[in-house]
């Protein structure tokens, strides 16, 4: 079979990107609109990563897309929506997520809609715990001075350092000559911002006088970053939750597939190339600069610069080539971070109409209590994890299912390691308990009969996410950011920590952490950054 | 917080900085050790290997003119045992015939089971199916002929959180293959399901299994009976006659109310059931069957465009960095062309359904059977198409995916 196979590809490149995810492809689009020419290496045989979506009978599945942030409406577009449409020239037909969840705690019986838009957010949680506003209301203010200030720093702090960022923060108040910027007036944006840089969710907002019931149904995006409050950098949580409440939720009509579908065909109109069934085993590296790629196949690809779509933990500990090439500070580096959650996903296409069933909503999260830890804690063990993310895709895509069906996808969480010692023989048996469990999880918490109307289902578990994305141990999730390895303090080691000179890592696992939009994000500036080192 | 705030430059700055000695103080304590295992990846691997590498042990004649395959493990090339599966499921065999790649699936006939436990698979050929594989492993196949083959794959599975309790299998023909692997493995397993099999031939002699399927039945007489349906009964022949129909189902299985439908068979037993099953007003649930298969005849298609009917096109293939122009009849799917140039992009169902040779249509027109279109909206969009269940009905020009090699 190898034979004849080895030129296949054609030698030798400017760049190499492996891994046609979210962050491959991102870095591969701003690339190709900047006139250079990449090759994405994909070893499954579709693009997207987890950005795709199956089809079983008459049902199309979303593997894994909840709702991205950063999106936005065509007059007031988020970052991620300027660069594939403006800056890329991607063509996505976008539909809104109606409200922003609905939140179930089956321990206290709590259950609240709660809408985009921080007026009708506050209002709908006053709604339930009278004393709420005053209280979010500056919660919101701080969240947002937060956002501000780091949506700020993402513009100005080219090559950020501790006392660059201080000086372009110190700037920006003294220019503050922008009469209609009120949050450019306000030095507390900055002082906000800096004071809260090294405080978790939950040392920032236990503080600001909420009722631990309002707290309870402002926490549930928690579960999109997968660590507890205690431990969850308040930066990255502020500028997400903003982020949502401000621009809403969006996603792409063709469920997340035309997303990577629709980067593909760009970069490839654009002259990029992307192929499939083709997996990188080696990065080569000599003397701390990368030299090729060489794939499953024996093929060697001779190039100076790669993008690694990949967790740096796989990049360093097996894909860099010779060994002695990976840096022991590199090694440490990823060693000392901790791996973020595996991801189990139950699909189910129904055969009865959400109004018929009783699911009214688009995004539920269901959970025993808002105690993040103790939630977190229940990810540990091989059983039913006492919170589900679930979706409803008719319920912002009617027409995602044929008449008088429905599309629901139940997701959690593992922490890494969990699955490590399933066997092959008892695999099967396994998922179907947890799925079993987690349907009647739902059915519980929403007083519905969705297990007996059951047409397709699908399960999907870490080993299918390693399957098909190639994930290190099957995780959807980057590093865990904790307030050492958040986003600011990952931006201003950027300089120390890249051991490898032509070496780039783009998605959930580089600089702006998880998620689709962060990986979007940062396959971005691993592209721009990819640039620069290729014309310098 | 949000009030007016003076700056204090050091204060604030000092909350910035003590995140990165922080940070560093980790990263210096950590090991330096590189994590080169990922359990998941292994199990992914173990679940679903891209390649088995098989060797034949055995050649056993079944009768109707099938004869069983025991494929086991070909431990000099790296294949340690077969990965497991799920009772229904198939094989993609890939061979080389006469320098020509083709991949063809067929369903395992031996129970989970036999692989976990005894180290292979079974897979049960007809001569009478005629096909460029079968007339091959009729020739050449015999102990120890290597076979290459992919992961177990396919949905045509007894699935406990959709299925009903009580299962009722229609097999036509060599469609009774999957059927014999679940029975066997209600047997060894003793699942809580009730399986009522009914097996149409036409004639007596076609009956496969019969010794197996009828000792599956007497070992769980309360949960399996097994039922010959045969068209043109013998003078011996004393069981039902007769096509299956909704009649003859509902005579030997009961009510079908609360019940669950496996279809396995020939094209034309699909559509007419489909026609019979639909008396019964059943739940699209209920109902599952087995992918197709390629189809015989395209052009018989009621939505097939005539005037490309008998032609024959030109089909451009890019490649990797590599492009070829090639023939392609109008009567083969775009991945048979593919494959009798010598080139071989990946495949496994032959149906439209796994998307292992999903390419994209550069240019020109391809015909793609409706029933059998499981591409995703996106791809559809994006003029991605499966080569396996598309036709060409002008010049085209494709990009194929590479093997994985």
């Amino acid at each position: 079979m190898a034979e004849g196979k080895k030129a296949k590809l054609g030698g030798a490149c400017d760049v190499v990107i492996i891994g046609a995810g979210n962050g491959g492809l991102a870095a591969a689009l701003a690339l190709a609109v900047r006139g250079a020419k990449p090759l994405v290496l994909e070893q499954h045989n579709a693009p997207g990563g987890f950005a795709t979506s199956f089809v079983r009978g008459r049902f199309e599945f979303e593997a894994a897309l909840h709702e991205l942030s950063s999106i936005g409406p065509e007059n007031n577009k988020g970052g991620v929506r300027r660069f594939l449409e403006d800056e890329g020239g991607v063509d996505i037909d976008w539909v809104p997520i109606p409200e922003a969840y609905r939140v179930i705690l089956t321990d206290s019986g709590m259950d609240a809609r709660l809408p985009f838009g921080e007026a009708p957010f506050i209002d709908a949680i006053e709604e339930k715990v009278p004393g709420s506003r005053e209280p979010l209301t500056r919660y919101f203010a701080l969240c947002r001075e937060v956002s501000g200030a780091l949506g700020l720093l993402a513009k100005t702090a080219s090559n950020p350092s501790p006392k660059r960022i201080i000086k372009d923060l110190k700037k920006f108040v003294a220019e503050s000559a922008d009469p209609f910027d009120d949050a450019r007036r306000n030095t507390s944006n900055v002082v906000t911002f800096l004071r809260t840089l090294p405080k978790t969710v939950d040392e920032v907002t236990l503080k600001m006088g909420i009722p631990p019931k309002a707290v309870d149904l402002l926490y549930p995006y928690w579960c999109y970053l997968g660590i507890p409050m205690s431990r969850m950098n308040f930066t990255i949580w502020a500028a997400m939750l903003i982020d949502y409440i401000d621009y809403g939720a969006w996603i792409p009509r063709l469920r997340s597939q035309e997303m990577s579908y629709a980067i593909e065909a760009r970069v490839r109109e654009l002259g990029g190339r992307v192929e499939y069934n083709t997996r990188v085993d080696r990065v080569l590296v000599e003397r701390g600069r990368v030299k090729g790629v060489v794939t499953a196949s024996g093929e060697t690809i001779k190039t100076s610069a790669v993008i690694a779509n990949t967790s740096p933990t796989q990049l360093y500990g097996s894909l860099v080539s010779p060994a002695s090439e990976s840096p022991a500070a590199a090694l440490r580096n990823v060693n000392s971070r901790k791996l973020g959650g595996a991801g189990f996903v139950v699909y189910l296409g129904l055969d009865v109409s959400p109004v018929e069933l009783g699911v009214n909503d688009y995004g539920y999260f269901i959970s025993k209590t808002m105690d993040t830890d103790a939630v977190y804690g229940s990810m540990e063990k091989l059983d039913l994890v006492d919170m589900q993310a679930t979706i409803c895709l008719n319920n912002a895509i009617p027409d995602c299912s044929p008449p008088g069906t429905t599309i629901i996808s139940m997701t959690t969480l593992y922490k890494p390691g969990v699955w490590d010692s399933v066997k092959p023989k008892e695999y099967a048996a396994l998922k179907n308990r947890i799925a079993d469990a987690m349907i009647t999880q739902f059915d519980d918490a929403l007083g519905t009969d969705i297990r007996s109307r059951v047409e397709e289902i699908e399960v999907a578990t870490p080993a299918t996410f390693a399957r098909y994305a190639r994930s290190f141990n099957g995780g959807i999730y980057g590093y865990e950011l904790d307030p050492w390895d958040s986003i600011i303090p990952r931006i201003l080691s950027e300089k120390d920590e890249s051991y490898i000179k032509g070496l780039e890592v783009a998605g959930g696992f580089a600089t702006m952490g998880h998620g689709f939009s962060s990986s979007l994000i940062s396959g971005r500036s691993a592209g721009l950054k990819t640039l620069a080192g290729l014309g310098g | 917080m949000s009030e007016l705030i003076k700056f204090d430059g050091l204060k604030d700055m000092a909350a910035l900085l003590e995140l990165l000695p922080e940070r560093k103080k980790r990263m210096k304590q950590a090991s330096a050790e590189p994590q080169t295992g990922d359990a998941m990846a292994a199990l992914a691997r173990a679940l679903h290997p891209d390649i088995q590498r098989l060797v034949i042990a055995d050649v056993r004649q079944e009768a109707a003119g099938a004869r069983v395959f025991r494929l086991v493990p070909d431990k000099e090339s790296g294949t340690a045992a077969p990965a497991v599966f799920r009772a229904g499921q198939y094989l993609s065999l890939k061979i080389d015939i006469s320098g020509v790649r083709v991949a063809r699936p067929y369903s395992i006939s031996s129970s989970p089971a036999d692989a976990a436990d005894g180290g292979f698979y079974e897979i049960t050929i007809r001569k009478k199916d005629g096909g460029f594989l079968s007339e091959h492993a009729w020739k050449e196949w015999r102990v120890g002929t290597r076979i290459e083959a992919s992961g177990p794959a396919g949905f045509f599975c007894v699935e406990p959180l959709r299925d009903a309790r009580h299962i009722v299998g229609l097999a036509g023909g060599s469609g009774i293959t999957p059927f014999r692997s679940m029975l066997k493995d209600i047997v060894e397993t003793g699942a809580d399901v009730k399986f009522t099999l009914l097996y149409g031939v036409n004639r007596p002699d076609e009956i496969m299994f019969k010794n197996d399927l009828e000792s599956f039945a007497a070992q769980a007489p309360d949960r399996i009976s097994v039922h010959f349906v045969c068209c043109e009964p013998d003078a011996a022949w004393c069981g039902p006659t007769g096509f299956l129909t909704a009649d003859s189902i509902r005579k030997l299985a009961g009510d079908p109310a609360g019940k669950s439908f496996f279809i396995c068979g020939p094209q034309a037993m699909y559509s007419f059931l489909e026609t019979e099953l639909k008396q019964f007003d059943l739940p699209k649930r209920r109902i599952r069957r087995e992918v197709f298969g390629e189809t015989a005849d395209v052009s018989a298609h009621p939505d097939y465009p005539a005037d490309a009917a008998g032609k024959s096109f030109s089909m451009t293939v890019h490649c990797g960095s590599e492009t070829t122009v090639i023939p392609a009849k109008a009567s083969e799917s775009a991945l048979v062309a593919l494959e009798r140039a010598g080139i071989a992009p990946p495949s496994e169902c032959r149906s439209g359904e796994c998307g292992f040779c999903a390419s994209i249509l550069m240019n020109g027109k391809v015909f793609v059977i409706p029933e059998t279109d499981r591409r995703r909206l996106a791809a559809k969009k994006f003029d991605v198409f499966h080569p396996c269940s598309s036709y060409p009905v002008s010049d085209i020009e494709v990009k194929v995916p590479l093997d994985k090699g």
